[in-house]
């Protein structure tokens, strides 16, 4: 009885042995009057061989199954109803309920002592079943819920899964109306579902108290430390909400999705704060690299200019000749740097939409090639391109910026005179475009770097960029729905891979069969 | 000055880079007359009968294009048009509006003259009728309609044909899209810019030695093509 009583105060209300139902308890009763007679059957043609001793254990069996199927009050009927049997038909005198024989007083007695404890602990033991398959019920209830919470990626989202999970569980109509982004209920909360009272919502969510409205209840549903939402929900008296041991888990269930919601207002919160602190070092990245990249060639201008001004009878003809090429060759650095950060604020405010129209790639390929022709003077350019190629939809003034990036990249970062390729073919996707250095290559782990806004490789500030050449490439390319990744090739250098999905170019419907070959 | 050395109207509001232009250009011989507004650029045009335009897209009075426009309603002079780099769409629709060329800024004094010099030698093909064009290894024979690569002939298609003799006519300018398109496949064809690219690769895989960088039939990203002439 203590372990009983230990196993109760831990439990919790919830973990009682549900009722029998009425048909069940008759059934019981039934067996229970029925089993000693059933015995008295079997035993019968054994009397003349069987001890009344022996036969007395069949009664023992009866009383046993009873109890094992049908629980205490129905062993009980069989475990008092056995010894008069049994007393009646085989204790001497048999059909008399008197008994002569002491053995046998003995024998009805342990046997009554027996079938009680017996059948009080087959009770127990099935009760103990009954409690970990409830536990193990909502356990699993809670772990569905706790799983489709965490799935959900908005409110609606943990509003639908939610009331889903309370439908199936509780077997209640249910909704729930999330509060906004600034934690008020939102205004058309009455069209939630026919015959919910907005009044009686709009209180439990103010008040944080449940109301009940109209055959329904209203919960509010709380955080830590305020209220995300409401619960609305209609129970039938048949639902599970009717049953007092089904409160408690329901109790569980609201403060889950009181706390799913919590949790992603805090994580909407900090994302907002998280934008704003990268706007902010993007603004003094961008400062500090237009203070520095712009800084350097205006210095070297206006001093080279300054110098012409004040030296001008001094200077001979080759000291002048150098110092006007100083400033045009500054000149020239600042008008390419301007542009790339114009491009990049102008990309990055969304304000360029893309110009795509069908473009050949070799056509794209050959204008940064011509674009770069002083640059590429020393150089030997491999292009690869299949013939056959099929026109990419790109907005090509971009396209080609993406081309020229990479080749200049390519320029600057491997000794002079060293090759570069470029190469497009056919991957199962798309197209793959290639462009190949032979230098150093990529420091491991750079490769993702180099990508981001003003990231530059040490001691890149003498090549004068300004760390958006590559920024602005993944931009573009993004914005065309591909990918451009960077990546080490053994035996040459750095290599730069676009992948970009192609579409089905229009067919020719005018003019004269396209030659094949070309 | 010398009077037989042709008169640029400039048209352009940035009093510096006019003095710039102004010295580069009386460098290599040509004449200049300045405007700082689209008005006193139009006003000019009558009285002092320039034989070429340069046009500042950006004009303080006046819509780049619209001024672009209204000098090719007053006369067939050549237009050379001045734009700030990322303007790509005002550049096109200057183009496309009447100017014959274009030049992005900044851009070298070189480079200026040499654009000058196509489109007054376009002035003077189209008084001379046909003849052949000769540019580097490539000839083409406008009256023949036959085309070589070192003295041998190539076999291009009548459309390549019509492309190439568009290009010719407006050699070491760029032709917009929209031009060609027009006038090889008509009106309504102006926006189906797959013929070109697949005619054009089809051209540059016949003459040139290297498609993918091409000498001769050069890419305008954006624009359109410029068949390159000697010196531009």
């Amino acid at each position: 009885m203590l372990g009983s009583r230990r196993w109760q105060s831990h439990a919790g209300p919830e973990a009682r042995l549900p009722a029998r139902t009425r048909r069940e308890r008759f059934i019981g009763y039934v067996c229970g009057i029925a089993a000693p007679f059933i015995c008295t059957l079997a035993a019968w043609p054994l009397r003349s061989i069987l001890e009344p001793a022996s036969i007395l254990m069949s009664y023992m069996l009866g009383v046993f199954l009873v109890a094992s199927r049908y629980g205490r009050g129905a062993s009980l009927t069989a475990s008092l109803l056995s010894p008069p049997v049994f007393a009646y038909y085989f204790a001497p005198p048999i059909f008399s309920f008197a008994i002569s024989d002491l053995e046998n007083i003995v024998g009805l007695a342990i046997m009554i002592v027996v079938a009680s404890l017996t059948s009080n602990l087959l009770d127990r033991a099935r009760s103990q079943a009954e409690i970990a398959r409830q536990r193990e019920n909502r356990a699993n209830a809670l772990y569905r819920l706790s799983r489709a919470l965490s799935d959900a990626q908005s409110r609606e989202a943990i509003a639908a899964l939610a009331a889903e999970r309370i439908r199936d569980e509780f077997g209640a109509e249910a909704v729930i109306v999330p509060a906004d982004e600034n934690r008020r209920l939102p205004v058309a909360i009455a069209e939630v579902g026919p015959g919910f009272d907005a009044e009686a919502a709009r209180q439990a969510f103010a008040a944080n108290s449940t109301r009940h409205s109209q055959g329904a209840a209203y919960y509010p549903l709380a955080g830590s430390q305020t209220v995300f939402g409401v619960l609305l929900v209609r129970a039938e008296p048949s639902s599970r909400l009717a049953h007092p041991e089904a409160l408690a888990l329901f109790e569980t269930f609201r403060n889950l999705v009181g706390q799913a919601l919590e949790r992603l207002y805090l994580a909407e919160r900090a994302r907002e704060a998280g934008l704003q602190v990268q706007a902010e070092a993007l603004r003094n990245a961008l400062l500090s690299a237009i203070s520095h990249d712009l800084r350097t060639p205006l210095t070297r201008i206006s001093g080279a200019a300054g110098a012409l001004i004040d030296n001008a009878d001094r200077l001979s003809a080759a000291e002048r000749q150098e110092f006007y090429r100083a400033v045009f060759d500054e000149a020239q650095r600042m008008a390419e740097l301007t542009s790339k950060i114009l491009d990049m604020a102008r990309l990055s405010s969304g304000e360029i939409t893309l110009h795509c129209e069908w473009n050949a790639l070799e056509e794209i390929v050959g204008s940064a090639l011509t674009r770069l022709d002083k640059a590429l003077r020393e150089r030997p350019v491999r292009t690869q391109i299949p013939d056959r190629l099929p026109l990419l939809w790109v907005d090509a003034v971009l396209f080609e910026q993406v081309l020229a990036n990479l080749i200049e990249n390519a320029i600057k970062y491997t000794p002079p005179g060293s090759p570069i390729d470029i190469g497009a073919e056919l991957a199962a996707d798309g197209l793959q475009l290639t462009v190949t250095d032979y230098g150093a290559g990529i420091p491991d782990g750079m490769q993702q770097k180099i990508f981001d806004k003003f990231y530059r490789l040490s001691g890149e500030t003498e090549h004068g960029g300004v760390g958006l050449g590559l920024a602005l490439c993944r931009t573009i390319i993004a914005a065309h729905g591909g990918r451009i990744r960077a990546t080490n090739v053994a035996g040459k250098g750095a290599a730069f891979i676009i992948d970009l999905p192609l579409r089905e170019p229009p067919a020719l419907d005018w003019g004269e069969t396209v030659e094949s070959g070309g | 000055m010398n009077d037989a050395a042709p008169l640029i109207l400039l048209i352009e509001d940035d009093s510096q880079t006019r003095r710039f232009l102004k010295t580069s250009l009386a460098n290599r011989g040509w004449r200049i007359a300045e405007a700082d507004c689209a008005k006193s650029g139009l006003a000019l045009l009558k009285s002092e009968q320039p034989d070429c335009v340069i046009l500042d897209l950006g004009l303080p009075d006046m819509d780049g294009i619209a001024v672009a426009r209204r000098l090719r309603q007053l006369s067939d002079l050549p237009v050379l048009v001045l734009s700030a780099r990322s303007q790509e769409q005002n550049k096109i629709m200057a183009l496309d509006a009447g100017a014959d060329d274009y030049l992005t800024k900044p851009f070298g004094s070189g480079e200026l003259h040499a654009r000058l010099q196509a489109l007054l030698r376009r002035v003077a093909r189209s008084i001379a009728a046909s003849e052949t064009f000769e540019t580097g290894q490539l000839k083409i024979d406008l009256a023949r309609r036959k085309v070589f690569i070192a003295g041998n002939e190539v076999r291009i298609t009548p459309i390549e044909f019509r492309l190439l003799g568009i290009l010719v006519r407006h050699a070491g300018l760029v032709v917009t899209h929209r031009q060609l398109l027009g006038e090889v496949w008509g009106a309504e064809h102006i926006h189906d810019q797959h013929y070109l690219r697949i005619y054009m690769g089809q051209l540059r895989h016949k003459l040139e030695v290297n498609p993918a960088r091409p000498r001769y039939l050069l890419t305008e990203v954006g624009v359109g093509y410029r068949l390159a002439a000697d010196g531009s």
